[in-house]
């Protein structure tokens, strides 16, 4: 005889649910209870992690500032005009997520390394290969598709008659937008600032690349952490594993507080 | 004032096919129509959201098909109101006036000037999500007419809101349209807007404008079968409302018809429901307070109901069931009574 206070399938998904999250709990807690909190603080304040978290910092702020510039009008293109050939690029622009971060770092490198592009560049002292440019423009690749689709969905959910009032209201096309569009897509572009830097944070395998894992110049968090795992630094490793872990709550939660309708 | 010539564009789901317009300086044109007729394409062409297939838009002597909406100073207020919720009402009404780079002492004074017109002067603060329907619309129109536009667009204005706050709104309407005397074309679905606000009406379908006019004419003389089923509301009729014995009457051609809904001395428009009229070969005692005897003039049946056009004076339309029919027993041009309540009589 079957209850209906007794349901299979209600105690078997959320067991599963249940036993996911304490998956992750555990992990999370394994890393950061590993060393003493002594040795964890010693780590996080020696030079080396300092100046990953500096780089980490300022290639994932520039790289999401440039997200923003590019990446923004795309979206609103996307979202308000249609124009030929639309879906392919709509489709390209969303390609850098399922593309593995190694085949992208392996595309920059050959581009900045081998193209007469790259080299012109480099000529003119803007150095890609092996150098911190290099992470800024992985960041920037792999990541800019979050910025995109985040605004391209707040966009959307934006009414175009806000704008149609805007300029019967003496507004410009790009008056309309400045004044009316970008300030209601504010949440939205909140957070998706804050999922693109957070990405950028803990960009490695595009990085590896192009930048390379070098120790004290191309050092990012996730670097740091590779580098002194591969030596058998543990404390090290895991100082820059507790600040990636941190960071990541924070922006997650940002990301869900404000996010609003959109969503990846 | 306004003219279109031939305007046509093709949006796919919505059309507009050579609509050729002219609305005169003061005029309140109402436009109606189904679903999809292509009304509000109309004005947003008009307004300049999109350049028009083909056609010229005409206003004061100025060929605008072409320029950007900002230049044509024609304002637009939509069913959903579109106030910019990120700023409070008071900078949604000053808008356009920033725009325009005006002093902020000289929008403010105009916007709280406008704010008053339209009682929501004690609202400038607030946030427009803070505000009930009725009184974001009002806050969307005075952002509007702060403008002081060449020609003020309505699309479905009232259509949003709730029936007491809608009767409210649409006589507001009238009393500011005599106060600035502001162009306005108004889309709507509804007839009693049409009734009590429009000097002409334009009936719209498939994005072509089928007829135009006097609503009175347009209503009475249908052009077209479409325009005749549309318009399909039996029974309106135009009279003076007064009051005897303690109950409005409407006096309508030199017959009283009985109301409980018209009040004040003034011109109205009243219309009963078929289906609320009694038929009966002799004359009913009962408390109902219409009572009219006259000729049937046609009968026409559809299988599940009759439907019978009565001349008392005026033509007046009844709907049966086929079984009240059959008992009724009657013929074309045969005398009959008709009934019906006070409280039947719509009046708007």
């Amino acid at each position: 005889m079957s209850d209906i206070r007794k349901s299979w399938l209600r105690s078997a998904t959320i067991g599963t649910s249940i036993l996911l999250t304490l998956f992750i709990v555990i992990l999370l807690l394994l890393i950061v209870t590993k060393p003493t909190p002594d040795a964890l603080y010693a780590s996080i304040t020696s030079p080396e992690i300092q100046f990953a978290i500096f780089m980490s910092l300022g290639t994932s702020i520039i790289s999401t500032i440039l997200c923003i510039l590019i990446a923004v009008p795309a979206a609103y293109a996307l979202a308000r005009y249609s124009f030929f050939g639309k879906g392919v690029v709509n489709a390209f622009l969303d390609m850098p997520l399922a593309l593995p971060p190694l085949v992208a770092g392996l595309g920059l490198l050959l581009f900045f390394g081998t193209t007469g592009f790259g080299n012109a560049l480099a000529d003119m002292g803007l150095v890609f290969v092996f150098t911190p440019l290099g992470i800024i423009a992985a960041q920037f690749f792999v990541n800019f598709p979050y910025m995109l689709r985040i605004m391209r969905s707040t966009f959307e959910s934006i009414s175009t008659r806000y704008e149609f009032v805007a300029k019967t209201l003496g507004c410009t096309d790009l008056q309309a937008v400045w004044r009316v569009t970008l300030p209601m897509a504010g949440s939205g572009f909140f957070a998706a600032s804050v999922i693109t830097w957070a990405k950028g944070i803990g960009e490695f395998g595009a990085a590896l690349l192009i930048a390379g894992a070098i120790q004290w110049k191309t050092e990012t968090l996730p670097i740091a952490l590779f580098l002194n795992m591969s030596c058998g630094n543990l404390n090290m490793a895991i100082s820059a594993a507790t600040i990636l872990i941190i960071i990541c709550i924070v922006s997650l939660y940002i990301f869900e507080r404000y996010g609003g309708a959109s969503r990846l | 004032m306004l003219h279109t010539e031939n305007l046509s564009k093709d949006m796919g789901e919505f059309v507009l096919r050579n609509v050729t317009l002219d609305i005169t300086h003061g005029e309140y044109l109402v436009i109606i129509g189904p679903t999809g007729a292509g009304k509000t394409i109309l004005l947003e062409t008009i307004a300049g959201f999109y350049p028009p297939d083909s056609g010229k838009i005409i206003m004061d002597g100025r060929d605008i098909t072409n320029i950007p909406p900002k230049d044509r100073n024609i304002c637009m207020v939509y069913q959903d109101y579109m106030l910019f919720p990120h700023l409070t009402v008071e900078e949604n009404i000053g808008f356009g006036l920033k725009s325009r780079k005006k002093e902020p002492e000289y929008i403010r004074k105009k916007t709280v000037e406008m704010a008053r017109l339209l009682s929501i002067d004690h609202l400038l603060h607030r946030k427009p999500d803070t505000l009930s329907g009725g009184e974001q619309q009002r806050a969307a129109i005075a952002r509007s007419l702060v403008m002081e536009p060449n020609l003020l667009l309505l699309d479905e204005p009232l259509s949003a809101l709730d029936g007491q706050t809608r009767d409210k709104l649409r006589a507001e309407l009238r009393r500011i349209h005599d106060i600035t005397n502001v162009t306005v074309v108004h889309i709507t679905h509804n007839f009693e807007e049409v009734f009590s606000l429009a000097d002409r009406v334009a009936i719209m379908n498939k994005g072509e404008i089928v007829q135009i006019g006097d609503p009175d004419e347009v209503f009475r003389k249908p052009e077209s079968e479409f325009i005749a089923a549309f318009t399909g509301m039996e029974n309106i009729f135009k009279g003076r409302c007064s009051h005897q014995d303690g109950i409005s009457a409407i006096k309508i051609d030199g017959h009283i018809i009985y109301s409980v809904t018209c009040s004040g001395e003034r011109e109205v428009y009243a219309t009963i429901r078929p289906e609320d009229i009694l038929l009966s070969k002799d004359p009913i005692l009962s408390s109902a307070r219409n009572s009219f005897k006259g000729r049937i003039t046609d009968i026409n049946n559809n299988g599940m109901v009759i439907k019978v056009t009565i001349d008392v004076g005026i033509p007046v339309v009844s709907i049966m069931t086929r079984r009240g029919w059959d008992e009724l027993q009657m013929d074309e041009r045969e005398e009959v009574y008709l009934t019906f309540k006070a409280s039947a009589v719509h009046v708007f």
